[in-house]
């Protein structure tokens, strides 16, 4: 008997692999690594699902962060798929914005490229503590809005913020310069003790200065008549 | 001429590499040489003089052969239907904000989908295609994605950052399509406006190369279909608005009205209605028969327009010019003769809807009482039966419409969606001339129940014998009191709607004891 599906049979079917497959593969592979490295971050700093923001927290959490990331190949496209699976992801305390925040940072602080762009103008969240101790040599642009503790710590690095910021931007920032398009909270620079933080719309509060400089719209504010240095 | 020969020798190969699709033997169009296909209502149409221009740098039948393999993967993949094409443009649209840039950034994604998924899947020569065609553009920034992650080198290159985010994209994976259309959209934002730019400056459109994908690509019938499914599956009333909004335009032209196809320009489009006419043909609510004598043989009483759906055998050619256009060809629409014996049938309906201040806004929001009162009108005349509409806010005050029965379709969908505000009274008066202008008509009401005259109401429910779906959205003292008040009459059956999941639940002319003596119910 003939079989009358003859003519479909093998018609036209080549199938082969095209570089696109393996491009999305080594992504995949490449977006569970940074995941497992971010939860055993999590593991280890928020046990509890409570992570409190203290100084000595956040550099022993870097220096995790750090170890976690170690031998990992990624690109500056990996850093933000991660931030959207964060995003993304049903597992509730999965995104705790203060570690996301130390993990993204060691990412970028790491990674090959000198410019990294992170497109996050579509995160539900704000992530805290984006630009941390980022280093001379490196450019961070971030499309967005951002959290908290943003660009605490910076050393010698440009961090551009296309958005605004929320409290204690630049916060202990050491040299380097931040750039936000729009507007930051209250303690902006706090204990920051070099370095320009160039604001384009307006600052709600400035915190206790030691030293460095700080612009509002285009006017320094920061060292000024009225505003003295502090010295703790 | 050449380029047909070639198409005649060429198809049935192609034809079969694609599994045998349904589509017409292409055609050959004379065209610019700047486009190499049309697609209009699956006629595929390769232009000549883009034929004749390529065909120093390529074979002949290996031009002919690409340019199918993409129009037809087109409609074997992607967009695949309308309702894929329109999401797609959802999506970006979500991005860009901006109707022509949300048009080209699907057209580019399609492209991509199509011509990736032929280069893996199928023995194509799409890529010696565009390593031959003009790079300039956009064109520029796809052929050098195409060659990242085709693997194939098309003489293009540069562009270095966006292929790098274009070719992260997973354009073979049918599920993530609406997610990576709007990655797609973001990454090449910065051209679209740029496009965008030089097109209102200069005027012109730069085409592409590989056809362009439009509402001409569909049959009256795909659009009906996609609408529908787009009105189910679109977050919210705002976004079908606006996609049917931005197509408006070209469905007019195509001569989609609201009231259907094949009603011509004369009919705008009202995307309010259409999305809840659209809606509601997803929901079948069931109609308990009615013993009733007046039931018999149908026979031919008058004629309509025909549209896509309508059965051709209904089509009256001798009035129709012997031609099958919506628009164009009539339909004779058939009433019952009479009979005298116990048969079963479907009585006309008066639907009373609510639309005061209390009540959604049908056009702000999606109105459950709105789609639940659309749901019922279907269901009535999809049966041959008529419908009436009573739509009140404080009726006393003027604020009512009141709409005699009938089978227009549209008619009734604009009083069921009309929309007063303000206080809640009927107008009992209003009810009672409605049902005197049928035969024991059923009664469909939808309300949230809160009506200043609420026990005359209940009064007059328990006065007649009439068939009364009463729904009420959400619960309340009154619908709790309305319940109460007509307990014991066997002919309401009442429905609480809270969510859209409950209008399937409704049953339409249910009683709660059914007998089969047609005296009860005279």
């Amino acid at each position: 008997m003939k079989n009358p599906f003859e003519a479909f049979h093998q018609a036209g079917v080549r199938k082969r692999e095209i570089p696109l497959d393996k491009i999305l593969k080594s992504k995949e592979e490449t977006l569970s690594t940074i995941l497992k490295g971010y939860e055993d971050l999590l593991k280890n700093e928020a046990k509890d699902l409570v992570w409190l923001m203290q100084y000595s927290t956040v550099i022993k959490a870097y220096s995790i962060a750090e170890k976690g990331i170690e031998g990992i190949e990624y690109t500056a496209e990996d850093i933000e798929e991660f931030c959207y699976a964060l995003d993304h992801s049903d597992q509730i305390p999965y995104l705790i914005t203060g570690p996301a925040g130390v993990y993204i940072s060691a990412l970028c602080n790491h990674a090959k490229e000198e410019e990294i762009y992170l497109h996050l103008r579509d995160l539900t969240v704000k992530i805290n503590l984006l630009g941390y101790r980022l280093p001379t040599d490196k450019k961070l642009i971030v499309e967005g809005n951002v959290g908290d503790f943003t660009g605490i710590g910076l050393d010698g690095g440009e961090f551009i913020i296309e958005g605004s910021g929320k409290n204690y931007t630049g916060a202990g920032m050491k040299r380097g310069r931040i750039i936000v398009r729009h507007n930051l909270g209250f303690n902006t620079g706090h204990g920051m003790t070099g370095g320009e933080l160039i604001v384009g719309g307006r600052i709600k509060g400035l915190g206790k200065i030691v030293g460095g400089k700080i612009y509002e719209r285009d006017q320094l504010i920061f060292p000024h008549e009225g505003i003295k240095p502090f010295s703790f | 001429m050449e380029i047909e020969e070639i198409i005649k020798k060429v198809w049935p190969r192609v034809k079969k590499k694609h599994l045998f699709p349904h589509l017409p033997l292409p055609t050959m169009i004379e065209g610019g040489d700047d486009c190499a296909l049309e697609i209009k209502s699956k006629q595929l149409s390769i232009s000549n003089a883009f034929y004749e221009k390529l065909k120093d740098k390529m074979d002949g039948e290996e031009i002919v052969e690409a340019v199918l393999d993409h129009g037809i993967t087109h409609y074997m993949y992607c967009p695949w239907d309308f309702h894929t094409h329109l999401t797609l443009y959802n999506e970006a649209k979500k991005v860009v904000r901006q109707k022509e840039q949300a048009q080209r950034a699907t057209t580019y994604f399609m492209d991509v989908v199509t011509d990736t998924y032929c280069v893996k899947e199928k023995n194509t020569k799409i890529a010696q295609l565009y390593k031959n065609l003009p790079k300039h553009g956009m064109y520029e920034v796809l052929t050098s994605l195409y060659e990242k992650i085709w693997g194939e080198n098309l003489g293009s290159g540069g562009h270095e950052e966006l292929v790098n985010r274009l070719s992260r994209i997973p354009y073979l994976e049918r599920k993530r399509w609406r997610e990576s259309i709007k990655k797609f959209t973001k990454v090449i934002q910065d051209i679209l406006e740029k496009e965008w730019e030089n097109e209102q400056q200069s005027s012109q459109r730069e085409p592409n190369p590989l056809g362009e994908h439009s509402l001409k690509n569909y049959s009256l019938e795909e659009i009906d279909r996609g609408l529908r499914e787009f009105a189910t599956a679109v977050e919210d009333l705002q976004e079908f608005r606006e996609t049917v909004d931005d197509l408006r335009e070209e469905l007019e032209e195509k001569g989609y009205g609201t009231g259907g196809m094949g009603r011509g320009k004369a009919n705008p489009i009202d995307a309010n209605l259409l999305y809840y006419m659209k809606l509601a043909e997803s929901y079948t609510l069931p109609i308990r028969k009615l013993p009733i004598e007046k039931r018999g043989y149908l026979h031919p009483h008058a004629h309509m327009p025909w549209e896509i759906g309508k059965p051709f055998a209904d089509i009256d050619i001798w009035t129709s010019f012997g031609k099958i256009i919506p628009g164009i060809t009539q339909i004779w629409t058939k009433r019952e003769g009479e009979t005298h014996g116990e048969f079963e049938g479907t009585p006309d309906c008066l639907i009373v809807i609510d639309s005061s201040g209390s009540m959604i806004n049908p056009r702000e929001r999606l109105s459950y009482a709105v789609l639940g009162a659309a749901c019922a009108c279907n269901a009535y005349l999809k049966l041959e039966s008529k419908a009436a509409v009573y739509n009140f806010s404080d009726a006393l005050r003027g604020n009512k419409i009141v709409l005699d029965f009938n089978h227009e379709k549209e008619q009734i969908y604009q009083a069921i969606c009309r929309y007063f505000g303000g206080g809640t009274a009927m107008d009992l008066a209003d009810i009672t001339y409605l049902l005197s202008r049928a035969n024991n008509p059923d009664i469909f009401i939808i309300t949230d129940m809160q009506i200043t005259n609420l026990e005359r109401l209940i009064e007059f429910f328990n006065k007649i014998e009439n068939r009364v779906t009463a729904v009420h959205l959400g619960s309340n003292v009154h619908t709790t009191r309305f319940k109460d008040g007509t307990e014991k009459k066997k002919n309401i059956s009442i429905f609480n709607v809270k969510n859209k999941e409950d209008i399937p639940k409704i049953v339409l002319g249910k009683v709660k004891e059914y007998l089969a003596s047609p005296a009860k119910w005279r």
